[in-house]
């Protein structure tokens, strides 16, 4: 039960495409993300696949049934909105019997469900109260509380956290986690927050502009980006992107040239790149303070002490874009000190002039397949 | 001593500029009751007396007495009047709330223009379109019924009603349709159990401008359509205090007191339903 396909799904607004063609598998049981910049189509896509805006083109299908024209309750889906909406006037009782009062259900039944769902989301205490009462965790657990009463072959979450502060958030993710794990529904969670994305999903969709711009595991994204949006995307802080003229390519990858300083990065090469100007990306964590494959000079301008962590920006070659190091907590730096930063070419990736990532030689063992797909386990 | 936040502080001449403005404001709103209240309590024959005197001398509460014997139909005029605004209401708000809803909630072809044409509507005022409706009321045979007063005063209370509550119900957060639309609710179960309740103030404050609206329109119609003294409200049994001699001014204030004493009842219960804050932990916002 759960499985989800998306097929060519577009969506208009007058002439403006929201989503370009949608193609997606979602497997029953799956915990799938949407993650994207504000505007970029996550939260129509998932009110697409709930029913409440219509589709332009292509289908959409659970359990193989197209159900393009079928209202919400007939697809076997529950949604869980970002501002709760919940019923102000009714006891939190009322709220989570509410689809099972609209369907009619016996009372007893009915008293037994919502008290299982109470039970499962800790709100037996509370069933008597109005949700002006409650906490905002709270609140979202009710309106959790609500879908699951149903049921539903697929959940789905629009930003369900944002409301909430940073503790009551990381809480909110354990629990939801928990929930998956021993509801094994389908569910799909459309967020901004990658930290959420990364810590709960099987698999992260990336959009981009009404495109999908990259399906993978959260590991996998993170160390194969596809491209430098995914890359720039995923991970915190943002990836560096410094330009490099390629000098030629190897079996042992390609030799790229930055200000003078030549070091072959491992990717898997490409014919006809050699005199092209790429981007090298590296992320900031990867930068360490002394020499590597590749060295620069840098004079750091702002440094955030984190107590884990230290983050340095610095301008580099003149170009507007700061310059972004994590570095230990203790690190010896100041502003408008000049310093060495060393970069392994390991850590590296590289793109060609279109943003298109040239695949890494990742070791993949360093990373655990195990983990990263749960169908390849 | 505790001081009032700083945007709440002023200086001493401000506080008395403010009240005294209140002060001339209140005084424009409230003498006309004070002086019928005064009027209400004087003999009769004192009332023309020179000099004027504005406190009653050996004032009574005789003419609250002698009102019902002057006029004898006097407390039916009281109920029909009370009678024809309440089903006035009655239908109004049966026939607003879907439709307010309706207007808050969907995109429907023509739903602008409609509005507009409520506005233009509340422009006319019934008086202006009373021989046609005479005609009309003819035609169906409705002259010297209830209905004669009824159904023009729903018609005219309609637009506005329209306006005020589909401004109240646009506040009530639309994820909350969308929920219940998600769980398998028809619009009139969303309308009956989650939009009502929510907009309960906002109906309340509908219901209480509908019902002065129609205790107070009433009498032009009662006066074209109506020709029975059964079915007279009370403005016009007020003018039976007007005699062929003289006018029993008395009696006709204290007949006009007694006469908004049930609706003013009715405001007072209303009123509770005023509650503020109704929503409050419906979304997050």
């Amino acid at each position: 039960m759960g499985q989800l396909n998306l097929n060519r799904v577009q969506k208009f607004y007058g002439t403006f495409e929201v989503l370009k063609g949608i193609d997606l598998e979602v497997r029953n049981g799956e915990f799938v993300v949407f993650v994207g910049p504000s505007g970029c189509g996550k939260s129509t896509l998932l009110r697409m696949i709930a029913g409440l805006d219509e589709t332009s083109s292509g289908d959409i299908l659970i359990e193989n049934k197209r159900v393009n024209d079928l209202p919400p309750v007939k697809r076997g889906i529950a949604m869980v909105f970002q501002s709760y909406a919940l019923y102000p006037h009714m006891s939190v009782f009322e709220n989570i019997a509410f689809p099972l009062r609209v369907e009619k259900m016996a009372e007893e039944k009915l008293k037994a469900k919502v008290e299982h769902a109470a039970r499962i989301l800790h709100l037996d205490q509370r069933l008597q109260q109005k949700p002006g009462m409650l906490s905002g965790g709270q609140r979202q657990r009710v309106a959790i509380g609500r879908a699951i009463v149903r049921e539903p072959k697929i959940f789905l979450f629009d930003e369900p956290l944002s409301n909430l502060d940073a503790a009551l958030r990381a809480d909110m993710r354990i629990e939801l986690a928990k929930l998956h794990r021993q509801l094994k529904a389908t569910m799909i969670y459309v967020t901004h927050d990658q930290v959420e994305a990364m810590t709960m999903a099987d698999r992260i969709v990336v959009l981009n502009a009404g495109e999908i711009a990259q399906t993978g595991a959260p590991l996998e994204l993170y160390h194969k980006p596809a491209n430098t949006f995914v890359a720039g995307f995923i991970g915190n802080p943002k990836m560096n992107f410094l330009p490099v003229i390629c000098k030629g390519v190897s079996d042992a990858g390609v030799e790229v040239d930055y200000k003078g300083q030549t070091v072959i990065v491992p990717v898997a090469p490409q014919a006809g790149l050699a005199g092209r100007t790429l981007t090298l990306g590296v992320r900031p964590e990867h930068i360490v303070l002394g020499t590597g494959d590749l060295t620069l000079k840098v004079t750091p301008s702002v440094i955030e002490r984190l107590g884990a962590h230290t983050v340095a920006y610095a301008a580099v070659g003149g170009e507007g874009e700061n310059f972004c190091a994590m570095l230990p907590g203790t690190a010896a730096i100041r502003p408008e000190e000049t310093v060495t930063a060393g970069i392994k070419v390991a850590d590296c990736h590289l793109f060609d002039e279109a943003g298109i990532a040239l695949e890494r030689r990742v070791e993949l063992t360093a990373i655990d397949m195990g983990v990263l797909d749960p169908a390849a386990a | 001593m505790s001081q009032p936040a700083l945007i709440n502080r002023y200086r001493w001449y401000e506080l008395v500029g403010i009240y005294a403005g209140i002060f001339v404001f209140l005084c424009f709103i409230l003498a006309p009751f004070v002086e019928g209240f005064l009027v209400s309590l004087k003999p009769l024959g004192l009332l023309f007396s020179s000099p004027y005197r504005f406190w009653p001398e050996n004032g009574s509460f005789a003419a609250y007495y002698t009102m019902w014997e002057s006029v004898p139909g006097f407390a039916r005029y009281i109920f029909n009047s009370f009678f024809i605004s309440t089903i006035v209401t009655a239908i109004v708000l049966v026939l607003v709330i879907p439709a307010a809803y309706a207007f808050a909630r969907f995109n429907f072809r023509g739903a602008g223009v409609l509005l507009g044409a409520f506005l233009a509507v509340n422009m006319f005022s019934g008086a202006v379109l009373l021989i046609p409706l005479f005609r009309l009321m003819r035609t169906f045979g409705v002259l010297n019924t209830y209905l004669a007063m009824i159904v023009p005063g729903v018609a005219f209370l309609i637009p506005s009603a329209i306006w005020l509550l589909r401004t109240y119900m646009m506040r009530i957060p639309r994820e909350l349709d969308e929920a219940a639309f998600v769980d398998g609710a028809s619009h009139f179960y969303t309308l009956r159990r989650v939009i009502l309740p929510i907009a309960m103030p906002g109906i309340t404050v509908v219901a209480i401008t509908t019902f002065i609206g129609a205790y107070a329109q009433q009498f032009i119609y009662a006066l074209t359509f109506n020709s029975k003294s059964e079915y007279m409200p009370l403005p016009v049994g007020l003018f039976a205090y007007f005699g062929r001699q003289e006018v029993v001014w008395n009696e006709l204030m204290a007949a006009s007191f007694v006469g908004i004493a049930p609706a003013v009842v009715v405001i007072f219960l209303l009123q509770r339903y005023l509650v503020s804050g109704l929503t409050a932990g419906a979304v997050k916002q």
